[in-house]
């Protein structure tokens, strides 16, 4: 008897049909094969299922089993395949036929019960795009699936509910989609109110956030850089509709949403440590995995002590930092992961990290300071729009700061203007593909930001004097634009410009 | 004899009455080769078959499907090889396998016939 369950199959983000065939032949000593290019954890489902239908209390028939996951051509991992396999098993044993348009998709655990299984949510984009009505998921995957809406997702918490449900015994009823609720961990750990002094940088963090601009920071130890971007969470516009649908995805693609979990509606805020692999950062494998520059997709990838990086890795970033994507090409399979993040970098000036300290002397040999500056290559640097430099906070100001701090501005009143500005954003953009000012491409450019002439003639003035790059001069256009922003100016005026320049590269050295 | 043996001869006795009630001719019973030894040789519908019988008392110890190893199967599969080559037999061929739980007392308890079972 030849049955066939539908299933799916993610590769990368996308997803195939998978055909799960069962055959239970008379012929031929009992046993149990799968064929169809199945992996470890696929070959191993063997076992789940003989031990997850005898926990049920059904015999495991004893017939030779044949499984094939068609297309065969195409290699299948993970253990999602043992709900549609089990089922395959169960509907020979129990005569219920297959409902049509339904996927069928989970993890067996050795009591019958299913399992949390990673990619259910793009089973279910899958499912809506072509047209299948009932998904079977196991309970803690399935309000990640019930997000999208127009679909039957039914939870499925062991096999012998399943098979009261397809014997038409007792129906299992579908989820109902709950919003996930906003936890503690979702709390930034710092409040911009906590930042004592460095009032220009927290300026440059709002601009930074309300355009999605790359920013880096560079001072001595202990100024605040570490807190000012750990506070930086607090004051991100939230996800959008469409934005959130693409983080999700890249999640459940790599098994980030938690059991129960459902849409991200958080910006995501990475802090890999330099000591991070390349494969880890930017993703790979032979299976391509999505690191952590996609997993910060729509967020902000914070690196922390910028010039430990290796060389390698600050390179390999240089390319979705301007494109927004990565193509991950193995001999086996290419897969394209969205990377447009929001780069927050930190870094010391020098060795012994006093360079620009007004009290403090530098114990470094020039060669030394311009060795490691060095480390951050210039195209890297170019491609980052906002260069700060954190001064060390002076003891006198910081008790001043500290008797005051009350008076100081709170996460959540910076970020209801970087909210309001990217609304603005939002709306400029409604026909472009396009979320933010840092995305804008040339032709945006010449398209939303008219400069007017006294505009243009500082920025002419500047980057002769400057010696600026052609990149350069339109990320400055860009920053201005987002200030401008911020003002809830139309036009870019000649303030927004002159501001937008204090945040142009510097020479360190000299500062 | 020891007991495993007697098992096995009471067995290859009850798998040859039930074969020959269904219709299959006995050829020969344990065929020796220099390889190993074939229980039953049989044939039925103008096919040859040669049977590999398996007999356990009880079932709390393994099935007696789970004795048939890969090696065994092998052994079994070199045996007919030799024997449709030594006595010149043109046609097809098939190797089976007749599994048999016993009760305690010798009575059957399971009788299950396993046709083809190295395809």
């Amino acid at each position: 008897m030849l049955i066939k369950v539908p299933s799916v199959a993610n590769l990368g983000l996308e997803t195939i049909k998978v055909d799960i065939e069962v055959n239970l032949a008379n012929r031929g000593l009992p046993g149990f094969e799968i064929v169809g290019l199945a992996d470890k954890a696929v070959a191993e489902s063997k076992e789940r299922v003989r031990t997850g239908i005898t926990s049920s209390e059904i015999d495991f028939p004893q017939k030779k089993i044949t499984v094939n996951m068609a297309p065969a051509d195409v290699p299948k991992e993970g253990s999602t395949y043992d709900l549609p396999i089990a089922v395959g098993i169960l509907s020979s044993v129990l005569n219920f036929p297959i409902p049509e348009k339904s996927l069928f998709l989970g993890e067996l655990s050795f009591d019958g019960s299913l399992r949390h299984t990673k990619g259910a949510f793009l089973m279910a984009l899958f499912a809506k795009e072509f047209g299948f009505e009932n998904l079977f998921v196991p309970l803690p995957s399935a309000n990640e699936a019930a997000c999208i809406k127009g679909l039957k997702v039914l939870p499925v918490e062991n096999l012998t509910q399943i098979c009261q449900h397809l014997l038409g015994q007792k129906d299992i009823l579908p989820i109902v989609y709950q919003p996930a609720e906003e936890s503690i961990f979702d709390k930034p750990e710092f409040d911009m109110k906590e930042v004592l002094g460095q009032e220009q940088a927290k300026r440059a963090m709002e601009i930074a956030a309300a355009g999605g601009h790359n920013i880096i920071m560079v001072g001595s130890p202990g100024s605040g850089k570490t807190m000012l971007a750990r506070a930086l969470p607090g004051i991100l516009p939230p996800l959008n509709e469409a934005e959130s649908l693409e983080v999700t995805k890249i999640f459940s693609a790599s098994g980030g949403i938690p059991p129960g979990g459902s849409l991200i509606m958080q910006r995501q805020f990475r802090a890999p440590h330099h000591t991070a692999s390349l494969v880890g950062l930017v993703g790979g494998g032979s299976k391509p995995q999505p690191g952590e520059i996609s997993l910060a997709h729509r967020g902000v990838l914070f690196l922390d002590e910028f010039n430990e990086f290796p060389r390698t890795i600050m390179e390999a970033m240089r390319q979705p930092l301007e494109d927004g994507y990565l193509t991950i090409s193995r001999a086996k399979q290419r897969v394209v992961y969205p990377a447009d993040f929001m780069l927050v970098a930190s870094a010391n000036p020098c060795p012994c990290g006093y360079a620009m300290h007004p009290k403090k002397t530098c114990s470094c040999a020039p060669t030394q300071i311009a060795k490691y500056q060095k480390r951050i290559s210039g195209p890297i640097l170019d491609r980052i729009d906002l260069h700060i430099a954190v001064m060390p906070v002076d003891a006198e100001e910081f008790k001043n700061n500290q008797q005051g701090s009350e008076f100081l501005e709170e996460s959540s009143k910076i970020k209801k203007r970087v909210v309001l500005a990217r609304q603005k954003q939002q709306a400029r953009f409604a026909s472009e593909k396009i979320h933010s000012n840092s995305q804008m491409k040339n032709n945006h450019i010449k398209k939303y930001c008219t400069l007017t002439s006294d505009v243009e003639e500082i920025l002419r003035q500047a980057s002769l004097k400057f010696n600026l790059s052609a990149r350069s001069y339109m990320k400055l256009i860009k920053v201005s634009r987002t200030i401008a922003d911020l003002d809830s100016s139309v036009e870019i005026l000649v303030s927004h410009m002159a501001e937008a320049l204090q945040y142009k590269p510097k020479n360190f050295e000299s500062a | 004899m020891a007991q495993h043996n007697e098992v096995g001869k009471i067995g290859e006795k009850l798998a040859r009455e039930f074969l020959e009630k269904q219709g299959y001719k006995i050829l020969e019973q344990n065929y020796k080769t220099k390889y190993a030894e074939i229980d039953l040789v049989t044939e039925n519908q103008k096919k040859l078959i040669f049977v590999e019988v398996r007999t356990k008392v009880g079932e709390q110890f393994g099935s007696p499907e789970d004795t048939l190893d890969r090696k065994k199967l092998w052994k079994v599969l070199q045996n007919a090889k030799f024997y449709s080559g030594f006595t010149g037999w043109q046609g097809p061929e098939r190797i089976d396998a007749v599994c048999i739980v016993l009760n305690p007392d010798f009575s059957i308890d399971r009788l299950t016939h396993h046709e083809n079972i190295v395809s």
